[in-house]
This record gives C-alpha cells, structure tokens and sequence, in this order.
C-alpha cells in the first residue's frame, strides 16, 4: 500500500488509532471533565504524534530524502505538525480545550495520506535542502494557520454565548480559554503562520526558478503559485490590521475564511488545476 | 440507656431568620452551651455549628429523651419560648444524626446548594470543640469523617464548582473573557456599598488599575484615595470606555446613566482593542441594553447576572445523586466504625488479635518446640496463654471503667493503638 515496507504502514496504522482514540477522549472530555479522560486523551495525542514521526522517519529512510516529496508525505507532515501544536499548546497553557478541535484535523489529514496515491521514486530534482525547507516551512504555516483558525472558531464560539449571555460558565463552554487568550493566541499564531510561509514561498521560488526555469517557463503563471502568493497575501492583511487594532471579531471570522483558502489551496489547486506543482 | 449520637438544630428549613439571629451562637456562647450541657448530664460529648443559617448541636447522650432536655435546654439558654423551640426544631438520633452532619457538610442541605463555605465552618466547630475538650472519641470522628465526606463531594462531583451567586457569576465571567484579572482596568461607576465591595474584592485580587467615577466627585476622591485608584469626571464616564476592560457600575440614578448614543463615538469601530465586560449591577439599570450591539461589549444586568445564577443551581442539581450516594457511603462506613466501638467487641476483637499473635508465634518457633516432649510443649501453651492474659487484663478492666463516654473514648484509643479496625 506504501511501498516502504511494513514498518511503515505498522507506524501509520498505530498513529491512526492514536489520534482516533485522542480525538474520541479529547470531545468526552469536553462535555464531561473527567480527569482520566483528559490525561488519556493527551498521552494517545502525544504517542500519536510519536507513531506520525516514525512514519515519516521510515518513509525518509526508504526514499532517502525529506519524506514529503508528494501529497502523502506532506499531508502526513501536516497532521504531525497540527498534534504537536496541539500538544504545545496544552503543555503551555495547562489547557485541553484545543484538543477536540485539532486533534480531529489531524486524524483526518493523515487519513486522507492514506488514501492519495503516494509518490514512488523521488525524483533527482526533489532532493535537496532548499526544496526540503521549501516544504517543511509551508507545512508549518499550514499548520499555524490551522490553529489560528482552531482558536478564532473558539474566540467566535465563546462570544456568540457571551453575546446570548446563557450558559457560560457550565457545559463545554467554561471549559474553552478566556477570550483574550484565544484572540492573543490566535494573532501569534497567524503571525507565525506569515513568517514561515514568507521564508517557505521564498524557498519555493528559489528551487522553482532553478528547476522549472528551463523546463517550465510559465510556472510563474501556474494556480499554485497563485493560490499560495494568494494566501499568503491574505494571512499578512489580516495579521497587520489585527496588529493595528481591528476588532477582533472581525480577525476572528477572516482566520476562518483564510483557512477555508489554505485547505483550497493545498488541495484542489494542487490536484485539479496545477500543471507543474504535482505532487508525483 | 446506652449512649446514642444525637442531634438538634433550627436552620433555614422550618425557622425564620428573626429565630435564627436569637438561636446563633458567638465562639463563647457556644463553649458556655457546651458547659452547660456537660453539667446537666444531657451530653457526654459535644459539639456547636453555628452559622447564619443554622444553629445546631451535635453530640453523644444517654439521657433517654435526649430531644425534650436539649430543647428545654436551649429554650432557658437562649430565653426562647420552649413550644416554639420544639416546634421549629430539627432533631435526629443514630444514622438520622451522621447523615444530617453528613448532608450539611457537603453542601446538600445549605440554602444555596453546594456553597463552599459550611465545610470551614465545620472545621471551625469541631477546632473549638476538640480545644473545649468536648469533642472525643465519637463526636471527634464524626466531625473528621464528616469534613471527609464533604472534600469528597467536592472533588468527586462539581456541586460546588459553578458559581450561584453574584459576585462569583461575576468573577467567573470575567475569567471567561479576561486572562488574568489582576492585568484588568476597572471603571467603578456610583460610590455606593457595592462599589466600595467591590473595590475591595478587586484590590484583593490584586487589580492595581481602578477608576472611580461618581456624581459627587468628593466620594470618587475618597474611593480613589482609600485604594490608591483614579477619579474620572462624571461627565467624562463615557469617554472612559475606551480605555478599560471591565465597567462595574452601581449607582442609584432612576435612569439610564450611560447610553449607547454616548459610548457609540468610543466604542465604534476601530476605536478600542479587545473585549469590554460591562456589569450593571444597578437597579433599575445604568446601561442602556442597546450597547449589547457595540462590537467586542459584553454587558451583564442583574437580570443576565440571575440567568445564569439559575443555570448554574440547576446545573448543581444534576450532581446531587452522587453526592447523595458519597454521603450514604460515608455514613454506612462511620456506623461501621461505631458499631465496633462497643467494649466488648473491642475485647472480643482485642483479645483474638492477640490471639492470632501468640498462635502465629507458636507456629513460627514449631520446629524447635517439636523437640520437647509433649508435656513440655503443653507447658509452654499455658505459658503464653497466661502470658496473654496477664498482659490483657489491665487494658480488659479499663475499657470497662468509667461512664459510658469514657467507656467509648478508650474503645477508640484501643482500637486506635492496635490498629483493631485495619482488617488483618
């Protein structure tokens, strides 16, 4: 199914059913606070996260190079990315109320890795580091843009009930952060997501305009480079009004609707309407 | 008549508050009560809870209407008249006694259901009572396995966890919109006993940032002087806005004091940055409810305030099954407990574990003592047994001494000192 043997798809699997029960324990958790269900929860993410590394790890040795070379790889990448920081975030705020909301987006990403055709022989022009940064860095911005939007449907959530000034402090609801923190969290996550994409899109057209160059000429016109210089546009509009003062509410609605373009953009525009940037 | 646990008490469920105030006990009244009952013999042991919302005594009789002398007791105590006493009296023996001291310390039979504060003042009654000397061995225990069963219900169900009242639905909304109250910019309109309360609940908190504004501006300047805050003028209220975090405002104007024509200029777009908690604590209201449309304003009146203090009882309600369950547990584990405290169980107990002790012994040491003769062996049996018994017979006469409260205090340091309850 993999074609790199059986310690990895034994990785996969375990992954899988890692964030499966984290993502079953983390809503339980949600509606009610049992202690154990919660510290279940965090430990079936965190070896998640464990077993979506091994994979990754088996995959690279078996390619010998970077293991996200196509649309598996990096699928796989993001969901580890989204359960670390899901993790950090817990760590770093003695707080489970993300769990329920990123862990699923993990799970579903790795299991759409499963599904997507992986790559087979990387080609020579894939290896390296340049395109390796390239990848890893958008990854991560994918990954904080997640988040961002993670926590702005909270933020939204959260003052929608405070707005109808009803059941705020019982139910699932006393159990998210306080608003200030979703909107602070938020924002530095949004910015996080705008600087790696920054260096990530200049890595891409550094390796870009010395692959394609000659190869491609037009990729400057391809959707993708569109799509991601699109998003990317939009995440640093939004991340510069947020630091001017707009409201927040505002901030918290675009983070969703930027993350809606994200999903596009590394999806559709990847399989449907790119010529040059397959993931093949 | 054997010594029984018995209660007797007037609370918030059949006696008004005018009775209540005349039957509450200072720390001193509490110790004479105590005193007095020692010396009519209507109690051997004792102790007094005394809170806004109950008077009550807990201890160990062995007079035979324990209900009459602790009523008539308390009626010539407190001169109230004895038929309203007896009317308006809560009374228990036995299991009906622990469950009810049980009840009251999780919080199941308070006013407010599942309030935190009847577990201190249970530690508080049974600290006085074990310094009076009145709390022994029973009233001791049943006071500790009481603030046990109350920890219990506490963390094991989340009857007390949501707030019910003002100032708590207060605080906790400020949790669900701000990081850290301390970091907050509080606007204190009015300068009433609310806003000096909560002025007070604020610095104690450690907010440092505290605005006053009032119609008479020498009050603001008291407020403001007495906790190191700011004065704003009154007719700059509204400017205000702009520049805090929380609004508390509690003053006793018969209109509307901020409206949104006036906080619209501040608070429209683009004109501050995050969230503003608005608590309208007046009635009628200070805050025109037409700012609930500003952006980033979340404005709470008394009615909102109550809302959610219903939500949150009906929510406390949900728990009370398992917290019920904790008290039955907790109960049935004390009776336990008391029923083995009898001096003759506690011989009878006693006297097997030792017993078991010399058997064990015996066993240990079989090899070498198969080398005696059987007459020596049976010798050596006597030995042991007399032994035992030689040891065993002072403890066995003084656990029959002494009144039936004494008898009980030293079943309890027997059985205490021999670990005779662990079950080996």
């Amino acid at each position: 199914m993999f074609g790199t043997g059986l310690a990895n798809a034994l990785f996969g699997l375990l992954a899988l059913l890692c964030y499966a029960g984290a993502t079953v324990l983390y809503v339980v958790w949600l509606r009610h606070p049992h202690v154990s269900a919660g510290r279940t929860a965090t430990v079936l993410a965190g070896l998640g996260a464990s077993f979506n590394f091994g994979f990754l790890y088996v995959r690279s040795v078996a390619l010998k190079t970077v293991p996200y070379g196509d649309l598996l790889g990096s699928m796989a990448l993001f969901g580890l990315f989204l359960a670390a920081m899901s993790l950090i975030l817990e760590a770093r705020h003695h707080d489970r109320s993300l769990g329920p909301f990123l862990m699923p987006v993990s799970l579903f990403f790795l299991l759409l890795s499963f599904v997507v055709p992986g790559g087979g022989e990387v080609r020579p022009e894939l290896r390296g580091s340049v395109f390796a940064f390239h990848v890893t860095l958008n990854m991560l911005s994918y990954s904080a843009f997640a988040v961002a939007c993670a926590l702005s449907l909270l933020y939204l959530v959260l003052g929608r009930r405070l707005r109808s000034k009803r059941h705020i402090l019982n139910g699932p609801v006393s159990r998210f952060p306080s608003l200030s923190y979703l909107e602070r969290a938020a924002r530095t996550s949004i910015g996080v997501g705008v600087v790696s994409m920054a260096a990530g899109l200049t890595m891409g057209f550094l390796w870009a305009y010395r692959v394609w160059h000659e190869q491609h000429p037009e990729w400057l016109l391809d959707a993708k480079v569109w799509g991601a210089g699109g998003t990317f546009a939009f995440y640093l509009w939004i991340f510069v009004r947020a630091h001017r003062g707009a409201s927040p509410v505002t901030t918290a609605r675009l983070a969703v609707a930027g993350f809606i373009l994200v999903l596009l953009s590394y999806t559709a525009v990847n399989l449907f309407f790119s010529k040059v940037h397959s993931f093949t | 008549m054997p010594p029984e646990i018995v209660f007797v008490g007037w609370n918030h469920q059949g006696s008004d508050l005018d009775l209540r105030a005349r039957l509450a006990f200072t720390p001193e009244t509490a110790r004479e009560a105590l005193e007095g009952l020692f010396r009519e013999r209507i109690l051997t042991e004792g102790a007094v809870v005394s809170t806004c919302n109950r008077a009550e005594i807990y201890g160990v009789s062995e007079v035979p209407d324990s209900f009459e002398a602790l009523a008539g007791f308390f009626s010539r105590f407190h001169s109230v008249d004895g038929v309203v006493l007896r009317e308006k009296a809560l009374s228990g023996r036995g299991e009906a006694t622990v469950r009810h001291l049980f009840r009251v310390a999780s919080g199941l039979d308070s006013m407010v259901l599942g309030e935190a504060q009847i577990l201190g003042q249970i530690r508080e009654a049974h600290r006085r009572a074990a310094e009076a000397g009145t709390a022994r061995a029973v009233t001791g225990r049943l006071f500790q396995t009481a603030l046990e069963c109350g920890k219990r219900v506490r963390t094991e169900t989340s009857l007390g966890a949501r707030p019910v009242s003002v100032p708590g639905i207060a605080l906790g909304l400020v949790g669900r919109i701000f990081e850290s109250i301390a970091e907050c910019k509080v606007l204190l309109l009015g300068a009433g006993e609310t806003v000096e309360l909560t002025a007070r609940l604020l610095a104690g908190d450690g907010v440092k940032q505290i605005l006053f504004a009032n119609r008479s501006a020498e009050k603001a300047k008291a407020l403001a002087t007495h906790f190191h805050g700011w004065t704003v003028p009154w007719e700059d209220r509204a400017k205000a806005f702009a520049d805090v975090d929380i609004v508390l405002s509690a003053t006793g104007a018969t209109d509307p004091v901020v409206t949104a024509a006036m906080l619209k200029p501040v608070l429209g777009r683009g004109r501050r940055r995050g969230p503003l908690l608005i608590l309208d604590l007046a009635v009628p209201r200070d805050i025109e409810p037409t700012v609930d449309g500003l952006p980033d304003v979340y404005r709470y009146d008394m009615d909102a305030l109550g809302e959610l203090a219903c939500d949150n009882a009906k929510d406390r309600m949900t728990d009370v099954p398992h917290a019920e369950r904790i008290v039955e547990d907790s109960t049935q584990k004390f009776l336990g407990w008391l029923a083995g405290l009898s001096h003759v169980d506690t011989l009878k107990t006693l006297h097997e574990r030792f017993e078991k002790v010399r058997r064990e012994e015996i066993e240990r040491y079989s090899g070498k003592l198969s080398r005696l003769s059987p007459e020596d062996r049976a010798v050596v049996e006597r030995m042991t047994e007399t032994l035992l018994h030689k040891i065993l017979h002072n403890p066995t006469m003084g656990l029959k001494e002494g009144d039936a409260s004494e008898r009980l205090t030293r079943a309890a340091v027997v059985r205490a000192l021999f670990k005779l309850d662990d079950g080996e």
